[in-house]
């Protein structure tokens, strides 16, 4: 029952919102009380052992579309709760109008469903409906450069899914059903057969889109850079973690290991080399969130138990130091003027003290200062790596993510007479407490021994040494200015890319067998 | 035959989509993808010899895959709502920038500071 809830009573909150805009704060309280009750019903279900699986409409399995409350839905559909609760506080007093709610419960409603789906048609529509609320939110306030991000985004992700529906006319084809828990067992039975290779390449290409994989989502940086604080915080934290979500649901069924691993370590390394180059705040934030979807998805392709959960503990992570870091950066541009760095550094003691510590967290947390939840993630992640070589460019990744964040290091300290309003401090506290607290929250998710490996000495001492050479790269390179292309960024030329993308992950198919 | 005429069509709209400039030719490109992935879908619910999937009374004939159909209806209304609001997004941007040129809109994009940026509407 609460896998139907969950997203239903959302669309229900969505339409009384807009229906008596007065009281939206009592049905934004109302609406994350009974979330809350209904995850909890749904981890409680999990912790026992019988997860709770839904096939709509009382359909047998396979034709019904079914939903499954297990480990990964669940973190995701959390991550998503916890998001939505720190946005909400962080536009308690901001005069929206009530549209924006509406979008707002439509998109967490949808992620919910993305989260438990295990249909592929299913997927398909919730991705168009949670793309099709966030487009909206990019290109709230209505600047003519939100507008024309908002577009970018819509063309590129609307060419995504029609690859996806070629997929799933493939699928279909060969299988006749979409259902992803009969699809494991047809496929596992027919091992490197053409149309699984196929299927395989065109869902992932169509999904990585939507997933912040940087050859797809070139669409990624305008958008994310160009919206509200607000809205940048649920698209980094929470709209691409669907598409990672879809990753690792297809992750199961088709043999894509190779192509994750190939997929994450691009995108990790090409992220952080934008990052570098980047010197708007918001701009490298986002260029980070396509990093960061490298740590993911090479934990998940290394398909280790321990990879597994290390991938799903950096994805809570990510959204909450990202979420966080796009929430106080937001506010900062907003009093400095600007999200260039320049204007940060001038105006720094217009930032509010309360922003500020809440933004010092957030950037130790992303860097993976020991106990926060950069770190914890990251260690656990690190030893479900199986070669030498993966440890390698993930360490290369983590020294890149210390030397792109060091240019912040002036913006952090000053003091500031201004005060950040109630409403927002609960905001960063919510989720800085979630960084600080992360490694308590994650026995949650991983078992306990696992997560006590990842706190050795070792990894402690790594993560110091990378700190420390990462600050020490930033002083010997932050004078030098190199030209990256970013004709890659264009409308005409990002489509182009993501063919070529699409050919790739078939060939690493072919590679992976 | 069907299939193969739907991945023709997919490729020629990714070719107008990377090469005019227009945004409502590119709009319409992205249709034609749209188009072509339901028109795929559709052909793989055809059998040989087979008949529109409505039972009669004492009809035990060939009847092509419903199922396919059912899925394309919802895949033709998402479509539609997204090219609708990407039509809204043009007009908007029109109406600032006097031109659907998208290499235009970009250089006048880039020319404005971003402190003078007003809402369009």
């Amino acid at each position: 029952m609460p896998l139907i809830l969950l997203p239903l009573l959302r669309f229900v909150f969505a339409t009384l919102t807009i229906s008596f805009a007065r009281a939206r704060k009592l049905f934004t309280i109302l609406s994350h009380i009974i979330d809350a009750a209904l995850l909890s019903q749904l981890a409680l279900m999990l912790v026992r052992g019988t997860p709770e699986m839904v096939s709509v409409g009382g359909a047998p399995a396979g034709i019904g579309i079914s939903l499954i409350g297990d480990q990964v839905g669940l973190t995701f559909a959390v991550l998503a709760w916890v998001l939505s609760a720190a946005v909400s506080a962080y536009t308690w007093q901001d005069k929206l109008r009530p549209y924006f709610f509406l979008l707002l419960n439509l998109l967490i409603g949808s992620c919910y469903a993305l989260s438990f789906t295990t249909d592929l048609f299913n997927a398909y529509l919730l991705f168009e409906l949670s793309t099709l609320a966030s487009f909206l939110l990019v290109g709230y306030q209505r600047q003519p450069r939100q507008i024309w991000a908002s577009l970018h985004y819509l063309v590129l992700s609307s060419l995504g899914m029609s690859i996806f529906l070629l997929g799933i006319g493939v699928v279909y084809a060969h299988c006749g059903c979409l259902d992803l828990t009969v699809l494991k067992t047809i496929v596992k039975a027919s091992p490197g057969e053409s149309w699984v290779l196929l299927a395989g390449a065109l869902l992932v290409a169509g999904i990585a889109v939507k997933a912040g994989v940087f050859v797809f989502s070139l669409w990624l940086p305008a958008a994310h850079a160009r919206a509200m604080p607000a809205v940048s915080a649920l698209l980094s934290g929470l709209v691409i973690k669907m598409g990672v979500v879809g990753l690792f649901r297809l992750g199961d069924v088709f043999p894509i290991d190779l192509t994750l691993i190939v997929l994450g370590a691009i995108t990790g390394i090409l992220g952080i080399v934008y990052a570098l180059n980047s010197y708007d705040i918001k701009r490298l934030l986002a260029f980070h969130t396509l990093s960061q979807i490298g740590y993911i998805l090479i934990g998940f392709g290394a398909a280790t138990e321990a990879g597994r959960l290390g991938a799903l503990s950096y994805e809570v992570a990510h959204g909450l130091f990202k979420a966080l870091l796009f929430l106080t950066i937001g506010e900062a541009a907003a009093r400095a003027g600007g999200s260039d760095l320049k204007t940060l550094i001038e105006n720094k003691h217009k930032i509010p003290r309360g922003t500020r510590i809440a933004l010092i967290i957030a950037v130790l947390g992303i860097i993976g200062l020991p106990p926060l939840a950069g770190f914890d993630a990251k260690a656990i992640l690190e030893d479900g790596l199986p070669t030498m070589f993966l440890h390698l460019i993930v360490l290369l990744m983590s020294v890149g993510t210390v030397v792109s964040f060091a240019k912040l290091a002036p913006v952090l300290f000053a003091s500031s007479t201004h005060r950040a309003s109630r409403s927002r401090v609960l905001s960063y506290a919510w989720l800085g407490g979630g960084i600080i607290l992360f490694w308590p929250l994650s026995l949650l998710l991983v078992s306990p021994a696992i997560t006590l490996h990842a706190y050795s000495g070792l990894h402690i001492i790594e993560a110091l040494v990378v700190i420390a050479v990462g600050g020490a790269l930033y002083f010997l390179i932050r004078k030098r200015r190199f030209r990256l292309p970013s004709e890659i960024f264009r409308l005409e030329t990002s489509p182009l890319i993501i063919l070529i993308g699409f050919f790739l992950i078939y060939a690493l198919m072919i590679l992976g067998q | 035959m069907a299939a193969i005429i739907a991945f023709v069509l997919f490729g020629i709209g990714v070719v107008a989509l990377v090469l005019r400039r227009d945004l409502v030719i590119k709009l319409l490109a992205l249709g034609l993808i749209n188009a072509a992935s339901i028109l795929f879908l559709v052909s793989i619910g055809d059998r040989p010899g087979a008949r529109a999937p409505i039972q009669l009374p004492g009809d035990l004939g060939i009847v092509a895959d419903p199922l396919p159909q059912a899925l394309v209806l919802s895949a033709i209304v998402v479509n539609f709502a997204i090219l609708a609001l990407a039509l809204v997004f043009v007009m908007i941007l029109v109406e600032r920038y006097h031109t659907t040129d998208s290499i235009r809109i970009e250089q006048e994009m880039a020319r404005e500071a971003d402190d003078q940026e007003t809402p369009c509407l």
